[in-house]
């Protein structure tokens, strides 16, 4: 539904994006993940064409982005970062004026918005004038502008920014009931609000594309260097050495808590077993033994860590 | 052309919700008024005409013009609702002639208002329904070229009383040198002064007089700047 190819943008000499390639299939609904000032503003301007990229290609819904400009923008519902609103506007004038840019007949508009209306909970504040609309409900309102027309693809950028908890919540259960039947793109420098609603996770950094995958799969590349905890009663010069034994250890901590020898072990996959034997068979009393699941916003953290180590 | 007609609406709805609108109309009123009443045309024995109210309308208008203008381009980029505008099937075009209509019915509403001051002639004397005509015409014809341009200096910033002045400043240059030059000037120049003399060429109609060519020349100027409004939006694309 939506393919990125080698897309570039540059605004003078800096590169907010660089080089990115995805795809994102129909049916999808996939996070587009980095810190503040990444390039996904950036990218997703392209992609509902506000911006054209300086380089390379994207394809909305089978369209060209640059040469099919109307046809992609026909098929995206776009809620743009920090909402942009007429506040002069009644949110009722609102989406009607935004129907009549869709293209949509009376009867159809009317009942669009009606629609829209009730999935947003727009009902207290229809015919209030959009200045004086909170935050939440100016959300709600380009939420319900991007869903109009029904498009094929949604694109959201920071859709729960600056909501209140509640809304949040609200919000995201929205989001994962369109995604029944809409291809949902949305960006979020927030990585629990990614994992909580997305199926697929991609994340850039400084405009380069640095992982993609669902949040499984991203978390099975960080368990393969799992760390393990284990406490056990016996002195750390006669645990070290047989620990390192162990097949898989590759690196090794010891301190000393109140009496008990505290390990610190990296290992590649699960070596817990093969540690409970080992203090079973040297007869080791053994009060803790866990492995430190490691979550993806370690993994996020770790990923834009080494990006800007890699650049500097 | 839908587009462009839902486009016009909601600036017309947004010029008569905002303050800005009210005091533009408000303040054309009062200053017209005020030269009708200077003039003395209700006088007796005084002809029944407005002709020394034409003569300074341009004047008053390089100041309204822009005024009613200024908002339409340069408060899309401040609100950033130009992001969610252009992300909707819309084109450059649309968005451009959408807002310079909508300005112009404005406008034409604006004028229409001074319309009592010919029904007051109507009750009280003999006025030259002719000359009015053409007069009024010209008045169109001055405002779609001085509109034109006002959508123009819009376009060119985010800050609208930038543009304000960005519009007032040339529309006045323009207005008083063309008009005061044209006696200086020999030969060449005053020919090509004649030709741009926005004020000689409105003086025909306030007379009566309508020539092609004039008409010819305000509606090419209005293209020229609608289209040049257009490709400064287009531009956004180039950076």
């Amino acid at each position: 539904m939506i393919e990125v190819r080698n897309l570039s943008k540059h605004y003078g000499s800096h590169r907010a994006v660089d080089d990115i390639t995805f795809e994102i299939d129909e049916g999808e609904i996939v996070g587009f993940l980095g810190p503040n000032g990444a390039g996904k503003s950036t990218t997703i301007r392209v992609l509902t064409c506000f911006l054209p990229a300086t380089a390379g290609t994207a394809r909305v819904a089978g369209h060209d982005v640059f040469n099919d400009s109307l046809a992609v923008r026909a098929a995206v519902g776009y809620l743009p970062e920090n909402v942009p609103l007429y506040p002069e506007m009644r949110v009722r004038e609102y989406l009607r004026f935004r129907g009549k840019l869709r293209g949509l007949s009376p009867p159809a508009r009317s009942a669009a918005i009606s629609r829209v209306m009730q999935r947003c909970w727009l009902h207290e504040v229809i015919n209030r004038p959009i200045g004086q609309l909170s935050k939440g409900y100016r959300q709600r309102v380009g939420l319900a502008d991007a869903l109009l027309h029904n498009p094929p693809v949604l694109i959201l950028d920071e859709p729960t920014i600056g909501l209140d908890p509640t809304q949040i919540r609200e919000t995201r259960s929205l989001i994962r009931e369109l995604a029944h039947d809409h291809t949902v793109m949305l960006s979020s420098h927030i990585l629990p609000e990614v994992e909580a609603t997305c199926q697929r996770i991609i994340i850039i950094n400084r405009g380069k594309l640095v992982a993609a995958g669902s949040p499984a799969e991203l978390r099975e590349r960080i368990s393969e260097r799992a760390r393990l905890i284990a406490e056990v009663k016996a002195p750390a010069a006669e645990v070290t050495p047989a620990v390192r034994k162990l097949a898989g250890v590759t690196e090794l901590h010891t301190s000393t808590v109140d009496g008990w020898t505290r390990l610190l072990i990296e290992a590649r996959g699960d070596v817990r077993e093969a540690v409970g034997s080992l203090a079973a068979a040297r007869g080791w009393p053994l009060r803790e033994l866990r492995r430190d699941a490691a979550t993806l916003e370690d993994f996020f953290v770790k990923i834009v860590a080494d990006a800007s180590a890699a650049r500097d | 052309m839908r587009n462009t007609i839902a486009i016009m609406q909601r600036e017309l709805l947004s010029l008569f919700c905002s303050p800005i609108g009210y005091i533009v109309i408000t303040g054309f009123l009062l200053v017209t008024g005020v030269i009708v009443l200077r003039a003395g045309v209700f006088g007796p024995g005084r002809p029944a005409t407005l002709r020394e109210v034409f003569f300074w309308t341009p004047f008053v208008l390089t100041f309204v013009i822009p005024a009613i203008s200024m908002r339409t381009i340069s408060d899309e980029y401040r609100n950033g609702t130009i992001e969610a505008l252009m992300t909707a099937p819309v084109t450059d075009t649309q968005m451009v002639l959408g807002k310079y209509l909508a300005s112009l019915a404005f406008y034409v509403i604006m004028i229409a208002a001074t319309g009592i001051y010919m029904l007051l002639m109507e009750v009280f004397g003999n006025p030259d329904w002719g000359a009015a005509v053409a007069a009024y015409l010209g008045l169109l014809l001055l405002g779609a070229a001085f509109m034109a341009f006002g959508v123009f200096a819009s376009s060119l910033t985010r800050n609208q009383i930038v543009a304000w002045i960005l519009g007032t400043v040339p529309l006045l240059l323009f207005a008083c040198l063309g008009f005061f030059m044209v006696d200086l000037a020999e030969g060449r120049v005053r020919t090509m002064l004649q030709q741009i003399n926005v004020m000689g060429r409105f003086g025909q109609f306030a007379r009566g007089q309508v020539e092609s060519d004039a008409i010819i020349f305000f509606l090419g100027t209005a293209a020229l700047f609608v289209f040049l409004s257009i490709k400064v939006v287009e531009s956004r694309r180039w950076r």
